[in-house]
Parts: C-alpha cells; sequence; structure tokens
C-alpha cells in the first residue's frame, strides 16, 4: 500500500541511523500483517481514509520513531538536581559579577551627566537577560554531554550527584547554622563584649587623625614625605564614621540596660546598620571630580599630574566595587527577608 | 444566566481536569505491567503482531508504538532474544524470553503477588 510505504519512509527518517534497516524492517511485517487482518476483516482492501485514519491512531511518524531512541532526554533525573543546582549558582554568580564590572565601567567613564549614566543602567538591565541566556545555555550543554556520555559509558562516568551515595547525616551542617546567629539567643557576656569591642574600636577610630602610625604602622613616618595629601572630603567621611559607630555602640548600650540582649539580632537592625555605612562611602563617591587625593605643591603637577589622576582613578573603581558589593548584599538581604516573611505568611493561612 | 453559564463552564473545566488527571494516573498504573505482560506471554514465541494480538485477547491492550520498542528494548536488555524467519512469504521478527529474561520474570513475578497481596490487605 503506497501510504503505508510512505509512512515507514517517514518514520525511517526520524530513527537511529544505525537501526534504521533493521527497525523498519520489522515494523512493516507487522504493521502489514495487522493490515491483512483488517482487510481479511472488511472483506476488502481498506480506502485511502480507512487507511489514514488507521495510520493516525499508531502515530505520527517522530512520535513512533523517538520511542526507538536510547536516550529520551538532555538531562537525566539522576543528573538534573546536581543540574539546577550547578545553574542556581552560576546565574547568581554572573549576575553578580556582570553588575558589579558594569557599576565600575559607568563609574570610571567620567559620566558626570546623569541622563547618560542612567542610560547606561539602562543598558546594562537590558542585556541582564542575554547574560543568563548565554550562561543557561553553556550549563546545560556540558550537563548534557556528560548525560550523553553517562548513556554511552555508564561504568566510566560516575554519576555527579549533590548528595553522593557516601554522605553522612554527621557531615552535614547543625540546625540554624545556615541563618548564622540569626536564631540562636546570645549570652550576656558576649553582648558585653560586643559594646567592649565596639568602644574600643570607637576610640581607635578617634585617635588614627592624631597617631596616623595607628592605622598606617612604621608607614606612616613614610606617608610624611609623599608629595600627596588627602582630599578635604575625607573629613566628612571619617566623621561619619564616627557617626555610625557612635550609633551602633548606643544601640548595643541601650540593649544591655533594657535587658534584650538575650534577644537574638534584629535583621531590620542589620539592615538599618548596612544601609547607614554606605553613606561615609558615598561621600568619598561624590567627592568634587573624584578627587580623593591633591598634591601638597600644585606645581608638582607637571611631574606628578599623571599620577596622581591614577590614583584617585584606582581609588574610586575600588570604592565603587565596594558599594556594588554593599548594594548587592543588601538586595539580597532585603529579598530573603521578603520571601522569609512571604512564606510565613502562606504558611499561617 | 451568566452566573449559571460560568458555574457549568467551570464544573466542565473542573471534570475535564479530573478525567485528564485518571488517565494519566492511570496510564502510570498500565506502564508498570506491560513489562511482565509482555515476558509472560514471550514465554512462547510471538512476533510483535501476534503478541500484540494475545495480550489484547487476554485483556491487555498495547498500542503498537509501545510494544514493538519494548521489545527492542527488552531484548537490549538481555531478557529477549529474536530471530529472523520466513513465514506466510514474509520476513518476521520473532521474540522469546532467554535464560536471563526466564529469571528476571521469575523475580518480577513474585514481586508482582507481593504487591498485590499487599494492596489486597491495604483494601
Amino acid at each position: 500500500m503506497e501510504l503505508l510505504d510512505r509512512y515507514l519512509q517517514a518514520v525511517r527518517k526520524h530513527l537511529p541511523w544505525e537501526r534504521q534497516d533493521d527497525i523498519i524492517a520489522e515494523l512493516r511485517a507487522n504493521l502489514e500483517a495487522q493490515l491483512e487482518d483488517k482487510e481479511a476483516e472488511l472483506g476488502r482492501p481498506l480506502t485511502k481514509e480507512e487507511a489514514e485514519e488507521w495510520l493516525k491512531q499508531i502515530g505520527s511518524p517522530i512520535q513512533v520513531a523517538a520511542r526507538y531512541q536510547r536516550q529520551q532526554y538532555l538531562i537525566g533525573p539522576a543528573l538534573f538536581p546536581t543540574y539546577s543546582y550547578i545553574l542556581k549558582l552560576v546565574l547568581t554568580w554572573a549576575t553578580v559579577i556582570y553588575l558589579i564590572a558594569s557599576v565600575v565601567t559607568i563609574a570610571t567613564q567620567g559620566l558626570g551627566v546623569e541622563a547618560l549614566a542612567g542610560i547606561s543602567l539602562v543598558h546594562v538591565a537590558l542585556r541582564l537577560p542575554w547574560i543568563w541566556l548565554v550562561n543557561a545555555g553553556i550549563v546545560t550543554l556540558i550537563f548534557a554531554l556528560v548525560e550523553r556520555a553517562g548513556a554511552r559509558f555508564p561504568e566510566k562516568i560516575y554519576p555527579l550527584a549533590p548528595m553522593p551515595a557516601q554522605w553522612s547525616p554527621l557531615d552535614l551542617p547543625p540546625v540554624g547554622a545556615e541563618d548564622g546567629d540569626w536564631r540562636k539567643p546570645r549570652s550576656f557576656t558576649k553582648s558585653l563584649l560586643e559594646v567592649f569591642f565596639g568602644c574600643l574600636l570607637l576610640a581607635y577610630i578617634l585617635l588614627v587623625p592624631h597617631y596616623p602610625f595607628l592605622l598606617f604602622g612604621p608607614g606612616a613616618w613614610y606617608l610624611h614625605s609623599l608629595p600627596y595629601l588627602l582630599a578635604p572630603v575625607w573629613w566628612p567621611f571619617y566623621w561619619c564614621l564616627v557617626a555610625i559607630n557612635v550609633l551602633d555602640v548606643a544601640w548595643k548600650l541601650v540593649d544591655l540596660a533594657r535587658g534584650a540582649w538575650q534577644k537574638r539580632k534584629n535583621p531590620v537592625r542589620h539592615l538599618a546598620m548596612q544601609v547607614l555605612s554606605l553613606i561615609p562611602v558615598g561621600i568619598l563617591l561624590a567627592a568634587p571630580e573624584h578627587k580623593l587625593f591633591l598634591l601638597k605643591n600644585p606645581a608638582d603637577a607637571a611631574t606628578l599630574g599623571g599620577s596622581l589622576v591614577a590614583a584617585n582613578k584606582g581609588a574610586f573603581q575600588v570604592l565603587s566595587i565596594v558599594v556594588a558589593l554593599v548594594i548587592l548584599q543588601l538586595v539580597w538581604m532585603g529579598v530573603k527577608m521578603g520571601l522569609n516573611a512571604y512564606r510565613k505568611r502562606v504558611a499561617a493561612r | 444566566m451568566c452566573h449559571t453559564v460560568y458555574f457549568v463552564q467551570c464544573m466542565g473545566y473542573s471534570m475535564t481536569l479530573t478525567e485528564n488527571l485518571f488517565e494519566n494516573l492511570r496510564l502510570e498504573l498500565r506502564r508498570g505491567c506491560l513489562t511482565l505482560a509482555v515476558l509472560a506471554q514471550l514465554k512462547q514465541e510471538h512476533y510483535g503482531y501476534t503478541l500484540r494480538k494475545a495480550l489484547a485477547g487476554r485483556g491487555m491492550e498495547i498500542d503498537e508504538s509501545t510494544l514493538y520498542p519494548l521489545l527492542r528494548r527488552l531484548e537490549a536488555q538481555g531478557l529477549l532474544t529474536s530471530e529472523w524467519r520466513e513465514e506466510e512469504k514474509r520476513n518476521k521478527r520473532f521474540y522469546r524470553l532467554s535464560s536471563d529474561g526466564e529469571q528476571i520474570f521469575a523475580r518480577l513475578l513474585e514481586e508482582w503477588n507481593q504487591i498485590n497481596t499487599s494492596i489486597a490487605n491495604l483494601l
């Protein structure tokens, strides 16, 4: 029957090439036997419509051929948990690295005009899905190759898994360890030590301007001989730093006085302190013409101008990276807090 | 009237979902039994079409696109042996249980009986 021949030809196209002849010969024998039985029942050959209906019931050529394939999935169930875990890690870190690199690039392009910086940020945001796609594609390709190799050489390819067969419950982290100190109650001694060391740090910060060797060690005497000096912007930065530390110590003292030291650390307070810590760095980043260092003698500009620009640019880049990292951490903390609150609300329903 | 139309449509939609769910679970249940049924029937020699007819005659309907690849898989796993022979002027591939297939079948049958007993106890 011509329709059957066409059907088998279409199935053959999608079969594994090394077994095409064998499978088609078997399939032809079985289908022809089935056709004979049908025609014997009817007492006549099948009409074109009946033959079409019969072949439709068997299935489309692609579907029929697919069942003869050895591997039916790109990444199998044994490997999928590892793939999912690695994919999430890669996408997270790709996003972090891309955002940091973009922020530093925008900041150091000398785009003083806010509109241009805004356009660059939009461009960064629009490129982000492409970054995800490329990274996801690479991870998927690697795991698909491992799956294929594992299917062909199962004894050689060791099955990858996040929990390999030889794992032990004793190796798992203790309860609450993933949340840090949020769940464990704090001891009085620990709280008192936090206040003590907070006061020590504050005293240290207050003494550094008068005794620079506390920060730079013996290099403090070498600093005097350098032709550079700190720009005036460092003073607001310094006093802001002092204010934040005073606030932190005061907050801890109030907790001690109220007897609230036993309560676990408030994540909102932690988040607030992290946000406040951005202010001094922001003051430096907002320095006029991004000048953090100046020349002691303006006449040296001809010889030392280039290295001064390089120093200022380098410092600005470092600060940009620091701010980007802190902001990403804050966003991550905010997202985690939001997700936890949502999870609790859903569980309470 | 709109409320009634909407209600009937929702009922129809949920019934379709229930039917689909039942169909999926039913297929899963049957899929688990197919290998056992095929091995049981191949204690006698069959080729693809006669095997399908024999299984259908005993209440185990399997469509061609499931059965024929299954036979190839079982042969690749060493549970069946096959040979091409001419019958009624047509070359056909005849399958039967291998010695490994007989052992595996006996163990699967035991497992099946245990499952049956457990289910009967649960019910």
